[in-house]
């Protein structure tokens, strides 16, 4: 909604907006994670300690023995997948975990706010009580993360939400207090993308484009990748700079700003329309007095 | 078939007045069917509100919208937008011959969003958490969700109940003679607000039918380029209109098989021309729009996208070109056939870009449990319930001026008893001038 707002601050007369030069705005004191794909070991580590974390109940449903989720679901905030090709190019790890884009799809799309972004941290929060479990957001989400909880008489959106209750305890999200190898770490956006960029400095060719996944992606994110292996084939679609909802919203939230065009298309039909029932009235009497059978209107 | 196609169009078969279907019961064996198929459904409903929604629907995190959502409100809330297509060509550009059809546009409306919202409220996994709808300064102005769910529910329980208010009214007043007084005034009350609930009643559809596009438009690229498009919510609208054209004339040219009305076939060559002309210029339009994001080659691969987008393009083209056809020649039966495959074509491109042409990745399945269709069929049944009823208790269908003569006879002769009564006056207007107080005299 933050960067909703700000991006359709649309100027009055010129008609332009501020977005197409400015971008989402950015939390002041955004935090978020950078996952560097080519230290990962794929120890699963962080899966574990997500789910000890949010005391969600190991996912065992796979063989009743293992905490073994295929996929992020309604148990699962975070897992590890491994993206191996069949042509002998190099395999990749990947963390999936909410990105706490800086314009969330989800919270654009979400009919009551139960999505929204957090205006300091920036962490993309549910909220249980105002969410009326339209799974919109499954739908909206470009990295598929906000999932729905199908089992139960009141389910849950399950997403991460950087384990905020640890964070006001002072201590760091699940998942980067058991990395073994530092391939996830927590921190100030900034700090993050001064550590990616270092990175790529140090070790040119390492990365894939020599870019920071996230950076400007999608609006920009506050989870960010680094990878050896193209970012689609982690299933980190290319979106362009523009936020989604920035990029298919424009004309609809053009068209809705301030009520003013729906507002004045109803004067305009009112005027019409008064006309055409008088008329309308008048003759159904006329036609009252030919058949002497009462008007219907 | 003969009895369809010839055209022996008489003057005094005009459609001048709307009159129950008399002489038929209310309940048949078909109504029973409805009824249990009802009954199922609600009791399905309440095992599914305990239970949740994997049990009984084949939803699942890749297709987190099931035909609940996609059949029952994206699709035939636009077969039932009827009060919204028909009204704005009767009201707004006045085609007068089009006020004909407006009670079954108007009925079939209310029918199609009642069964849709109530189906809405029990897709919904948190459904008490609606009450947030009641306090606007909560609601997420810029989400199209947003948007559908408020604007359609303000659209159904206001703007169209009172547009279905007159025949309601029309009935009691023709009830009992002592009610004309109160119903008179209130239809003069009625008869003011009109034209602001009509522009309300045209503005709130134009929004959230336009919405259900822009929904999936936050999809982005999971939707087949064929269907994703900045003119989504244009084409849905539009497509909204043609279809539900197609519902209202070609319920009404059904009624009038079924119950052996005569048929007036300026007012149907009037709505077949408008329906043409909608269709055809909804198709340039998505073609162009296809070519213009260089997507046409795409129409020509070999895949199951590109064999829904040529099955729905040649449904609703042939259906305009069949309308076109049966506007110069008469033939019923051709304009009924155009009325059905272009509408059968609206609903499966409606249906498509959030089911058919929707592709969250390559591995995702969605199809419908036993349950959701029982539920989703169940819903489709009390609407069609409802309309049987309407239909024969309240003057909804159009028929020329002898049939209300007939029914007045009709319930003169199997009922004697009414007119000491005062029940159904029918014909008869005027007849007790000392109790009424009436205005047009």
């Amino acid at each position: 909604m933050t960067g909703g707002t700000a991006a359709v601050a649309v100027t009055v007369g010129t008609g332009t907006l501020h977005a197409e030069t400015e971008g989402p705005r950015i939390p002041s004191a955004a935090v978020g994670l950078l996952y560097d794909a080519t230290v990962c070991i794929g120890c699963k580590a962080c899966v574990a300690a997500c789910a000890e974390a949010n005391g969600e109940t190991p996912d065992t449903r796979g063989d009743s023995l293992h905490q073994a989720p295929t996929d992020l679901n309604d148990l699962t905030r975070n897992i590890i997948k491994l993206y191996k090709p069949t042509d002998g190019t190099p395999a990749s790890f990947v963390k999936r975990q909410c990105m706490h884009c800086l314009d969330p799809a989800c919270a654009a799309g979400c009919p009551f706010q139960a999505l929204h972004k957090d205006l300091e941290s920036g962490i993309v929060y549910w909220t249980a009580d105002k969410c009326i479990g339209c799974r919109y957001c499954t739908i909206t989400c470009p990295y598929h993360v906000p999932r729905f909880q199908w089992v139960g008489y009141n389910p849950r959106v399950t997403k991460c939400e950087l384990c905020s209750h640890r964070l006001a305890q002072g201590l760091k999200p699940g998942c980067t207090s058991v990395c073994p190898t530092g391939a996830v770490i927590f921190g100030p956006r900034t700090v993050l993308l001064t550590e990616g960029k270092r990175r790529i400095k140090e070790t040119p060719g390492r990365y894939y484009k020599d870019k920071v996944y996230g950076e400007t992606d999608n609006g920009g994110t506050q989870s960010l990748y680094l990878s050896r292996v193209p970012f689609d084939d982690l299933g980190l679609p290319e979106l362009g700079e523009e936020s989604v909802p920035e990029k298919t919203l424009r004309w609809q939230r053009r068209f809705y700003q301030y009520f003013a065009l729906p507002a004045l298309l109803y004067a305009g039909l009112v005027q019409v329309i008064r006309k055409s029932v008088k008329g309308h009235v008048e003759e159904a009497h006329e036609h009252e007095k030919e058949t002497g059978l009462r008007a219907q209107l | 078939m003969s009895a369809i196609t010839t055209s022996q169009f008489k003057t005094e078969d005009r459609w001048e007045r709307a009159v129950p279907v008399f002489g038929f019961p209310v309940v048949t064996r078909f109504f029973l069917v409805l009824m249990a198929l009802t009954l199922v459904a609600l009791v399905l409903t309440g095992y599914r509100e305990l239970a949740g929604l994997g049990p009984v629907s084949g939803m699942n995190d890749a297709f987190g919208w099931g035909i609940w959502k996609t059949f029952n409100v994206m699709v035939l809330t636009a077969l039932g937008s009827g009060a919204f297509a028909v009204g704005i060509a009767a009201w707004v550009f006045r085609r007068k011959k089009l006020h004909a059809l407006m009670r079954m546009a108007l009925l079939t409306s209310f029918l199609a969003y009642a069964s849709g919202l109530l189906l809405l409220g029990i897709d919904a996994g948190r459904p008490w958490n609606f009450y947030w709808i009641v306090f606007p300064w909560k609601w997420n102005m810029h989400s199209p969700l947003a948007e559908v769910a408020i604007c359609m529910s303000i659209y159904a329980m206001i703007p169209l109940a009172v547009e279905n208010l007159p025949p309601v009214l029309e009935r009691l007043w023709y009830f009992d003679s002592r009610l004309r007084p109160g119903v008179e005034k209130m239809e003069k009350h009625l008869h003011s607000v009109f034209p602001y609930v009509i522009a309300l009643a045209y503005l709130l559809p134009g929004m959230h039918q336009s919405s259900l596009g822009a929904l999936m438009l936050l999809a982005g690229e999971r939707v087949h380029p064929l269907w994703q498009s900045p003119f989504l919510p244009l084409l849905y609208v539009w497509a909204a209109c043609f279809m539900s054209f197609g519902c209202v004339a070609g319920c009404t040219m059904l009624c009038c098989l079924v119950w052996k009305r005569a048929m007036d076939m300026d007012v149907l060559d009037e709505a077949a021309r408008i329906t043409c002309g909608l269709i055809y210029g909804w198709a340039a339009l998505r073609l162009l729009d296809i070519a213009f994001r260089e997507q046409l080659g795409t129409a020509f691969h070999f895949d199951r996208f590109a064999g829904v987008f040529w099955l729905e393009m040649l449904m609703i083209v042939g259906g305009g070109y069949l309308l076109q056809r049966s506007v110069r020649t008469h033939e019923r039966d051709k304009m009924f056939m155009g009325y059905v495959l272009s509408s059968v074509g609206g609903m499966i491109y409606r249906f498509s870009p959030t089911t058919l042409a929707f592709r969250p990745n390559p591995q995702a399945l969605y199809f419908p449990a036993t349950i959701e269709v029982l539920v989703s069929l169940g819903f489709i049944a009390m609407g069609v319930a409802g309309f049987l009823f309407a239909v024969k208790k309240f003057a909804i269908l159009p028929g020329p001026l002898y049939l209300w003569h007939d029914m007045a006879s009709y319930f003169r002769f199997r009922r004697p008893y009414i007119r000491w009564t005062g029940y159904f006056k029918y014909g008869f207007f005027g007849e007790d001038e000392e109790l009424t107080n009436n205005p047009h005299e």
